[in-house]
């Protein structure tokens, strides 16, 4: 497979969000402020499980300045989770996390508020709280749901008591394989929960006018938070508008459906528009959404010349109180169990445990960091075992073109061999280094989602564009980069388009930022819109120039006939033509391409994670220094190669390999939540929920294997903004233990347990 | 929440108001942030001290250097003087937060707010400087050693006002160190913060040392122990001092470290504090801060 070296020329593109964004001029959803607007404040659990006895809002409602205290009694019961519908509201009856909504005030400062919600009196019975996944599965558990069998929920869910969603991952025969192996190595790694941490905290702000409502939030998918107010409001969508304002990062911390309807509510309650603006500690406590903890343990059956035979994991992910939209969780885990290895023999058994702590859902590349964190450290144990250096016993397995994956799925054309080699040419892998240095190798990989999206360009009568989409920019600049893609199909500039995005009643039905989605799908919902557009100019030239249509060709903003330069149009003459009659306007959705049929027979709890379009995939080198004395570990350098197909904005996938990896640094070395027994969390604040700050970013170098797959997304490109998160912790773990000699079995590897693993 | 706002120009006013009931903010970055976080509401009754020039400056006094409340961070570390003859001090100033914390907070408020994690209480400690405190009733000295008397709590009385800081003179052959255990390049706060100020006499023997430990017990404080062996100590001193700063620690265990990790780093840290010092005082270069040069950083 040759790969293409050279990548498309960056043109030198501004994105249009940039410069606001930049000054200060942008306004977010916590700027917006409307007439008579009152604040929010909510009331939260007062234990991680307990029965909620009687709640008494009356001395709240009286405190002057108080225009609306709510509760579950005020809102419809309507129980509601992408997968089950595990969930209220506000709390009905029982409270299952810290951060669980029991009431919410309006009032007019955010001091009133603030006084008003500490007026509610609440009585509990305290219950037994499920902090420990593992616990949490064990025999006479405490149940989380105590009524979950009459939960509603998608039928391919696998539930049991406190176990939200259980998934299987089946090849071959196990225990013949592991019985064959020259070599079997088992380990046992955990990883901490973790946070999104978006530097804009959720922020909502509702008004009514009439029957219908605008909200305006800081979501990251206005199309499903629509959904959500419709389905818990018991409204129709066409009276839900949400608008989402310039989005201060999302990371997958604001997917799914949070706070728009308690605003909604409040809002139509006070008879005033409301806004919610979180402190940072809610966004620790309350976000609704964070990074799964995961235990997983791993069982390999490898031959002595490095040939994988077999790989037996048990993965139990931590759901938290309530199963938003982590169900599919398992069963992406058990697939990044196996890794992108060629493994004839597997056995994967992966649950998603109720426990008494926040929600788990959706962050950049849910499951995979944690779990690829431990697959590749235990690669580097069995080459350990084995004396083959691991980059060697990773070339020995690595899925090709042809290859078959755990569920069966054939490769098509693929570069997963190309992107472990040029991450070792790129680091300089086998290099002298200083005693306290060493370079860790981790490969990983993470599929494409193919889904419906939709999309308008409009040309106007000077020749300018619009573009009206339904795609969500949460800061990648994958809708900022649209133009380029309608620019392209009609020979204009960028810069000439305009783009109307994050409004339910402007654009079309769009998945949101999520998923790596919006170039793989949205992209190419406007490349077809373009085109719908190139088609009515074509026509209105053939008129213009009395030519043949077929002799026609678009170039340097006219359409011209082809051979005879001369004989031209201006594409802003024939938009103001069509102006004066029919005007150019273009739609575009495409068709999603089909996900590989596969044979899974076996596996179960399948929730489409079985078979993959436009898989990714990544290896990240990383050099590290360990300070011996203290496991202090800096990050030196990291070199990321990446098939994600074609690029098509080279500038902004850059950009999303560089967060990626400092985002992965965090999580390797010092991002995890800390709980108390109870499942508080202990560390709600950003002086110790650290994050990796811009001064430990080390230089990065990208390159991007260019491999032409027939079954990717518009132009041959695959997701790009998730795949970056995924290796990064794996690499850093491998580094470590180069240098210290030990593994750390736990995420994030702090200072501490790096010391601790020393020690033993 | 505050109810009442007023800005001092001299020193006076400010006294005044602090006779009156308020609490004085300057930068405000451990007043505002913590309030914000919940940790104290904001006073009833703010007096802002920004606009006293009276508060700001750093100039030479008795040999020594006199810091006035307002200098802020960065002030300190761009010093010559404090650079030269009070390297420990600039090595504190110098990691203090982040580069905008270190513009706006002032050696006053990391003083005051008295948090056993601060970073110059401990090169002010081994010092030997002294707070200059003043209200309507007068003006006194407090030795820094003596103001801070508990996690968040300092020997001054609600009215006084820190008006400076004094530095005294350094004797020939003196160097020192402040170094801090950091997870990550900035934005950190101690786990584990050790000052070292050492005198070498002609010959090159340690004649004095002082030793102070950060975010180790309730307060900032200086092990006598470690100092003793240190200066009297043989070819193994450093090692000595640095097990007794072990030795002298209180750790706890919370979401930073646990108290074994913590134990074990002061005797690292400590270590690598005094051989630091003594290059100083040695003439040898050592970068400033010297934490991220001694904590594996490039």
């Amino acid at each position: 497979m040759a790969t293409v070296e050279q990548a498309p020329a960056a043109a030198p593109f501004i994105r249009q969000d940039g410069k606001d964004k930049v000054t200060g001029l942008g306004r977010y959803t916590a700027d917006l402020s409307l007439t008579g607007m009152l604040y929010a404040k909510f009331r939260y659990a007062d234990h991680t499980h307990a029965r909620i006895l009687r709640i008494d809002t009356a001395r709240a409602r009286q405190l002057p300045g108080v225009f609306a205290v709510i509760t579950h009694a005020d809102v419809p019961d309507v129980r509601y989770g992408a997968f089950v519908q595990d969930r209220t509201l506000f709390a009905k009856d029982v409270v299952r996390f810290e951060g669980e909504l029991v009431a919410a005030v309006a009032a007019l400062t955010p001091e009133i508020a603030a006084a008003a919600v500490e007026l509610i009196e609440i009585d509990y019975e305290p219950l037994p709280a499920v902090a420990d996944v593992e616990a949490a599965l064990a025999e006479g558990a405490t149940l989380v749901h105590e009524g979950w069998a009459d939960y509603s929920a998608a039928d391919e869910v696998v539930r049991d008591g406190n176990d939200c969603s259980r998934s299987t991952i089946v090849k071959g025969d196990i225990e013949s394989g592991l019985a064959s192996a020259d070599v079997v190595v088992k380990e046992r790694y955990v990883a901490d929960m973790s946070h999104a941490v978006p530097i804009e905290p959720h922020a909502v702000v509702a008004q009514w006018n009439g029957d219908k409502v605008t909200v305006w939030s800081s979501t990251q998918v206005p199309f499903m938070a629509r959904a959500g107010v419709a389905t818990t409001l018991e409204m129709s969508e066409a009276d839900v508008r949400i608008v989402v304002p310039l989005l201060g990062g999302g990371f997958g911390g604001k997917c799914e459906f949070h706070f728009e309807a308690q605003v909604a509510a409040l809002a139509r309650a006070a008879r005033r528009p409301v806004r919610l603006v979180f402190s940072r500690r809610e966004e620790f406590v309350a976000p609704d959404h964070r990074r799964e903890g995961q235990v997983i343990e791993l069982e390999t059956g490898v031959m002595n010349d490095g040939t994988l035979v077999a790989r037996r994991g048990r993965l139990v992910l931590d759901n938290g109180a309530y199963g938003a939209d982590a169900p599919f969780f398992p069963q992406l885990a058990a697939m990044m169990a196996v890794g992108p290895y060629r493994v004839p023999h597997v056995s994967v058994d992966a649950s998603l445990a109720y426990t008494n702590t926040a929600p788990s859902g959706s962050v950049r590349a849910p499951s995979a960091p944690q779990s690829c964190w431990a697959v590749e450290q235990h690669m580097d144990s069995i080459a350990g075992r084995l004396g083959i250096d691991p980059v060697e016993l990773r070339r020995r397995n690595i899925v090709k073109p042809g290859d078959e994956g755990s569920t069966r799925q054939v490769y098509d054309a693929i570069g997963a061999a190309e992107t472990l080699e040029k991450a070792a040419e790129l680091i300089g892998y086998g290099r002298e280094l200083p005693d306290d240095e060493a370079i860790g190798v981790a490969c990983g990989f993470w599929p494409s989602f193919s889904m419906p999206s939709g999309a308008f360009v409009k040309i106007h009568g000077d020749g300018s564009g619009t573009i009206v989409t339904g795609a969500q920019e949460c800061g990648t600049g994958a809708v900022m980069a649209l133009p380029l893609l309608a620019a392209e199909v009609l020979c204009m500039r960028p810069e000439q388009f305009t783009i109307v995005y994050q409004d339910t009643d402007a654009g079309p039905w769009d998945a949101g930022a999520s998923g790596s989605q919006t170039t793989f799908n949205n992209g190419r919902a406007v490349i077809q819109a373009a085109h719908d557009i190139r088609e009515q100019l074509l026509d209105l030239a053939a008129e213009e120039l009395e030519a043949s249509r077929d002799d026609l060709e678009l170039g340097d903003g006219m359409v011209r006939v082809k051979g005879s330069p001369t004989k031209s149009v201006e594409i802003s003459a024939l938009a103001e033509t069509a102006a004066g009659d029919k005007l150019l306007l273009g739609r575009g959705s495409g068709s999603p391409p089909p996900v590989p049929d596969v044979d899974a027979s076996g596996c179960t709890g399948r929730l489409g994670m079985e078979s993959w379009v436009g898989p990714t995939f990544i290896t990240h080198a990383v050099r590290c220094k360990v300070d011996r004395e203290t496991g202090v570990v800096r990050v030196l350098e990291v070199a990321a190669a990446h098939d994600s197909g074609r690029v098509l904005n080279r500038i902004g996938a850059d950009g999303q390999v560089e967060g990626g990896v400092v985002m992965g640094i965090g999580m390797a070395l010092s991002e995890g939540i800390q709980l108390s027994d109870d499942g508080r969390q202990l560390n709600p604040y950003l002086l110790d929920y650290k994050l990796a700050t811009a001064s430990d970013a080390p230089p990065i170098t990208v390159h991007w294997v260019e491999v032409p797959d027939p079954g990717a997304g518009p132009n041959g490109a695959k997701g790009v903004a998730e795949p970056p998160c995924v290796p990064t912790p794996g690499a850093i773990a491998n580094a470590i233990a180069k240098v210290t000699g030990a593994r750390v079995h736990r995420l994030p590897m702090t200072p501490t347990r790096v010391w601790e693993a020393m020690q033993s | 929440m505050t109810a009442t706002y007023t800005s001092a120009e001299r020193v006076d006013d400010a006294l005044a108001a602090l006779a009156a009931g308020a609490r004085p903010v300057a930068g405000g970055t451990d007043l505002v942030v913590g309030a914000r976080h919940g940790k104290a509401p904001l006073p009833e009754s703010l007096v802002a001290i920004h606009d006293v020039a009276e508060l700001r400056g750093i100039t030479g006094s008795d040999g020594g250097l006199r810091l006035a409340a307002m200098v802020s961070h960065a002030e300190i570390v761009g010093h010559p003087d404090v650079r030269a003859r009070y390297p420990a001090l600039a090595d504190a100033s110098a990691i203090v937060g982040s580069h905008a914390t270190r513009h706006v907070g002032t050696i006053g408020g990391n003083l005051m707010n008295a948090s056993p994690a601060m970073e110059t209480g401990g090169p002010l400690i081994c010092f030997g400087a002294e707070a200059v405190l003043r209200s309507v009733r007068g003006e006194r000295r407090v030795a820094v050693a003596d103001l801070l008397v508990g996690p968040g709590s300092t020997s001054a009385e609600p009215d006084e006002l820190l008006v400076a800081v004094l530095l005294p003179v350094q004797p020939r052959g003196a160097g020192s160190c402040y170094l801090r255990l950091e997870y990550r390049r900035h934005m950190e706060i101690a786990v584990v913060g050790v000052t070292c100020a050492v005198t070498l006499a002609a010959g090159g023997g340690v004649e004095q040392a002082r030793i102070a430990i950060t975010a180790l017990a309730p307060t900032i404080r200086r092990v006598p122990e470690a100092e003793q062996a240190l200066a009297g100590g043989g070819a193994d001193a450093v090692s000595v001092a640095a097990v007794a700063v072990a030795a002298a620690a209180q750790p706890i265990s919370d979401v930073r470290a646990t108290a074994d990790y913590r134990r074990a780093m002061a005797q690292v840290i400590a270590r690598r504090a005094i051989t630091a010092a003594l290059a100083r005082a040695r003439g040898e270069h050592v970068p400033i801060p010297a934490s991220p040069a001694l904590h594996g950083a490039t």
